[in-house]
């Protein structure tokens, strides 16, 4: 039996095409039947033109393309032999941006999607003002990030050699006070523990507010059983809050950006990725997995890569970086340069790669310039790692996932603890 | 001004009862009433009328007659239709005013096709587009965000169960539309998609439609334009004063160069000469790094984004252009001045005429030498210290 589904409000339009096999599903064709040829634009511009261009494949994650467009320029010149020396004020604020879009990503997943799509699946009313909460909590995480930013979405302060904003630090106090009013709406709302308790609890079982009810829902369905996949992890992204690497069943290795490889699929306009031949989920678990993050550890321990796992991960995720922005801010020292490349060589030869860990997982993107004109870009998306289709004998990420789901509501929810962002793969 | 004043008041208030006895989509609330269960008060809901007033360059004694405007908004429907697109404009709207009172009037009066905020999903959500358009024929008003591709016969965007073409949904939507907006530069112009050489065919919603279309672009547009023309509709009935690309001149007719507030620091020919030296800590004009505000019509100098937190050029870097025809083609190269490039497309230097032909760059080359030609001659002046 073959059921057509269409996942929608992913940021454009996903097609899910289930098979059923005795009553439960046996795979699942993941289709995205959209196209924008994004690469294909890149190809004979001025090297500088993918910091304008990549950012809007994404009004989602657009953020995270400006970044690793710029790092793809900054590993490009290094590779060169080009020394980029950035000072640690505009790391640190290109840390910061980062991890506001990826907080608010995680706001928005929760009340957007987790909420009213696991109220259908519990068949429970709830109050709209899930709506709310979640415009509440991401128009100030977007405030924080914009007063460095200029704006969100399609910001572009990030520059080769650092940033272009000057923060005062009246500018920093106002973002340090936006922090904190999001801090605490996730104490009274979203977690309706204080962060100490939050950090000293074990169990989330102790879990209230917005959350626990998630928690509830969540455990309600089992999807402490459902929703696992190969429990295979990948990283690949270098920041300050993150590690990188690879986990495969208990193993940890470094991870290698030349055993990453793209598929075309046919049906589908998006490619799939794999690691040495292999799927790998990547994302909020896959980055605690990586950092040996006890407290998800130890839900791992019980629960294996379950669909629950995963939306522990991202809670954990969104509380963790919340409260390292703060340090992020404090530590910043407005007297260092923001910038510290002046303009590029107008016959620049270059190839780099920029990887940037977006709300959705590891992001590449490569470019290779000859004479200062992209001779090729191309670009990997998170949601393409965890919603290639299967190669050969071996299922997809989110396939795997979905496979033995009693129905179409339950396995297009493990779809969503993915957090899958259509937009992107399909650029 | 009285007199006008008092004259376009005459014209608002005969539309207004027009509009109110126009039935409304959910008879049960009204719009203050919606507002009110979310804990927005009357007060708050006037703040924010003043503001739309002064944001549509009306005098103050206009303030209730916008508030009317917005509360008789639930009879004007809307749908919202996602093209080629990136959903940046949609987040732009998402992340409107606080207490989101845009974004609840919005929310409330479209007609559930904006699958970002929507709750149904897949079959359910193209049965409520196709009701809709034939319920509200006529009546709704069409916002589109996203290019539309054509090559292919348009297949490289289908959308729901029957995979009709972006290009097909658009056209029907249209058709039936009362009044028709394309919302940020993507369905205005293209947008990027359509940056050279146009993969998909992508091209504006005003070339699958004879109708008028109403453009407000911007990459992605500030969430105040595109409520504020909504209002405007609702206040006229009748289309903008419009520029040469359809824009509606009370957002665009000014250039992002002249409300800028490093504006000073070009007339004194005070430049950052790159990104991080002297000149950027002390928050100099931005031209020589490619500022591309001179020759962009917006309102963002005044307007900021992000509910008026910041903007690009107070976060150190030069405008891009975004709200133009032709944006990224006719903007680039990225983070150099305009002037230096006025005869470079993105084909490397095939010269003016060929590159016209080819992507038709339409610059304001007066203008642009002007410009070049100040930043050039104020170079060799020395700075004010
Ligand atoms: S105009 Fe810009 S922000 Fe809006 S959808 Fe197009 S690319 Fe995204
Ligand atoms: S060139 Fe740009 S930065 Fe300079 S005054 Fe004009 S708009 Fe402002």
């Amino acid at each position: 039996m073959k059921i057509k589904h269409f996942v929608e409000k992913v940021e454009g339009e996903t097609e899910l095409e289930f098979d059923f096999k005795n009553g439960i599903v046996n795979n699942v064709n993941i289709v995205f039947p959209f196209y924008r040829g994004i690469e294909e634009i890149l190809r004979d511009r001025d090297a500088l033109d993918a910091l304008v261009i990549t950012p809007r494949v994404c009004g989602i994650c657009n953020h995270a393309h400006l970044l690793a467009s710029a790092r793809a320029i900054e590993n490009g010149l290094q590779n060169a032999g080009v020394n980029i020396n950035l000072t640690p004020k505009a790391i640190s604020l290109r840390e910061f941006t980062l991890y506001c879009e990826i907080i608010q990503s995680h706001f928005k997943w929760f009340y957007l999607i987790a909420m009213p799509q696991l109220a259908n699946l519990n068949k429970l009313e709830i109050s709209d003002n899930h709506i709310l909460k979640a415009s509440w909590a991401n128009i100030n995480t977007v405030k924080a990030l914009a007063i460095f930013a200029g704006q969100w979405p399609h910001s572009s302060y990030i520059v080769p050699g650092g940033v272009t904003c000057d923060p005062t630090y009246e500018e920093i106090i106002q973002a340090e006070a936006l922090i904190d009013d999001i801090i605490k709406f996730t104490q009274n709302e979203f977690l309706g523990l204080s962060i100490d308790e939050y950090y000293k609890t074990k169990e989330i079982s102790s879990i209230k507010g917005d959350m626990g009810i998630i928690l509830s829902m969540l455990k309600n369905q089992n999807m402490q059983e459902k929703g696992k996949s190969y429990d295979r992890f990948l990283t690949l992204g270098e920041h300050s809050a993150f590690t990188t690497g690879i986990y495969n069943q208990s193993l940890y290795s470094d991870a290698n950006i030349t055993y990453v490889k793209e598929h075309v699929q046919s049906g589908s306009k998006a490619k799939s990725v794999s690691y040495d031949n292999q799927f790998c989920e990547v994302g909020p678990l896959a980055r605690a997995m990586l950092r040996k993050n006890n407290f998800i550890l130890d839900i791992h321990n019980k629960y294996q890569d379950s669909a629950l796992t995963r939306v522990c991960a991202r809670m954990d995720e969104l509380i963790n970086l919340l409260i390292y922005t703060k340090d992020l801010l404090a530590n910043l020292n407005v007297k260092e340069l923001s910038c510290t490349l002046s303009k590029l060589p107008k016959d620049l030869e270059a190839n780099g790669t920029g990887i940037v860990e977006a709300a959705r997982g590891s992001l590449i993107h490569q470019s290779t310039i000859k004479s200062g004109k992209i001779q090729n870009y191309s670009i990997i998306t998170p949601t393409q790692w965890n919603l290639s289709n299967g190669l050969e004998q071996s299922y997809g990420i989110a396939t795997k996932a979905m496979r033995g789901s009693i129905n179409t509501q339950e396995a297009n929810f493990i779809f969503r603890t993915f957090d899958v962002c259509s937009v992107c793969t399909t650029h | 001004m009285e007199n006008y004043d008092k004259s376009l008041k005459k014209i608002f208030t005969k539309r207004l009862q027009a509009v109110q006895k126009l039935p409304k989509i959910d008879g049960s609330k009204s719009i203050i009433d919606i507002l009110e269960e979310k804990g927005i008060s009357r007060r708050d809901f006037m703040k924010w009328a003043s503001y739309m007033t002064a944001y549509l360059g009306l005098s103050s004694s206009f303030v209730p007659t916008v508030a009317k405007a917005a509360e008789v908004a639930d009879r004007l429907p809307i749908i919202w239709l996602h093209m080629a697109e990136c959903t940046g404009c949609s987040e732009s709207l998402l992340r409107s005013d606080a207490p989101t009172i845009d974004s609840l009037i919005f929310d409330y009066i479209s007609l559930e096709y904006h699958e970002t905020i929507m709750a149904a999903s897949g079959w359910q959500a193209e049965q409520n587009l196709e009701g809709a358009i034939e319920k509200y024929k006529g009546k709704y008003i069409l916002m589109v965000e996203g290019g539309i591709p054509t090559k292919l016969d348009g297949h490289f965007l289908t959308l729901g169960a029957f995979a009709k073409t972006g290009q097909d949904v658009a056209k029907e939507a249209a058709d039936g539309a009362a009044a028709i907006f394309a919302i940020g530069t993507c369905s205005s112009f293209g947008g990027i998609q359509a940056a050279a050489p146009n993969p998909t065919g992508a091209v504006p919603l005003s070339e699958i439609t004879s109708k008028p279309v109403i453009n407000v672009p911007g990459c992605p547009p500030s969430e105040k334009n595109i409520v504020g023309t909504l209002l405007h509709y609702i206040l006229y009935g009748t289309l903008p004063a419009l520029d040469a690309y359809n824009r509606p001149k009370w957002a665009y007719e000014n250039r992002i160069h002249d409300l800028c507030e490093r504006r000073g620091h070009f007339d004194a020919g005070e430049f950052v000469q790159s990104f991080g030296d002297e000149g950027a800590k002390k928050g100099y004009c931005l031209y020589k790094v490619g500022c591309k505000g001179p020759y962009t019509f917006n309102n963002c100098s005044k307007e900021r984004f992000n509910q008026h937190t910041s903007w690009p050029i107070q976060a150190g870097h030069g405008c891009i252009g975004c709200s133009e025809p032709q944006f990224w083609d006719k903007m680039g190269p990225f983070e150099e001045p305009m002037a230096d490039h006025l005869f470079h497309g993105p084909f490397g230097g095939l010269g003016a005429d060929a590159t016209v032909d080819k992507i038709g760059i339409s610059l304001l080359t007066i203008t642009a030498i002007g410009i070049g030609a100040h930043a050039a001659i104020s170079a060799v002046k020395p700075p004010k210290e």
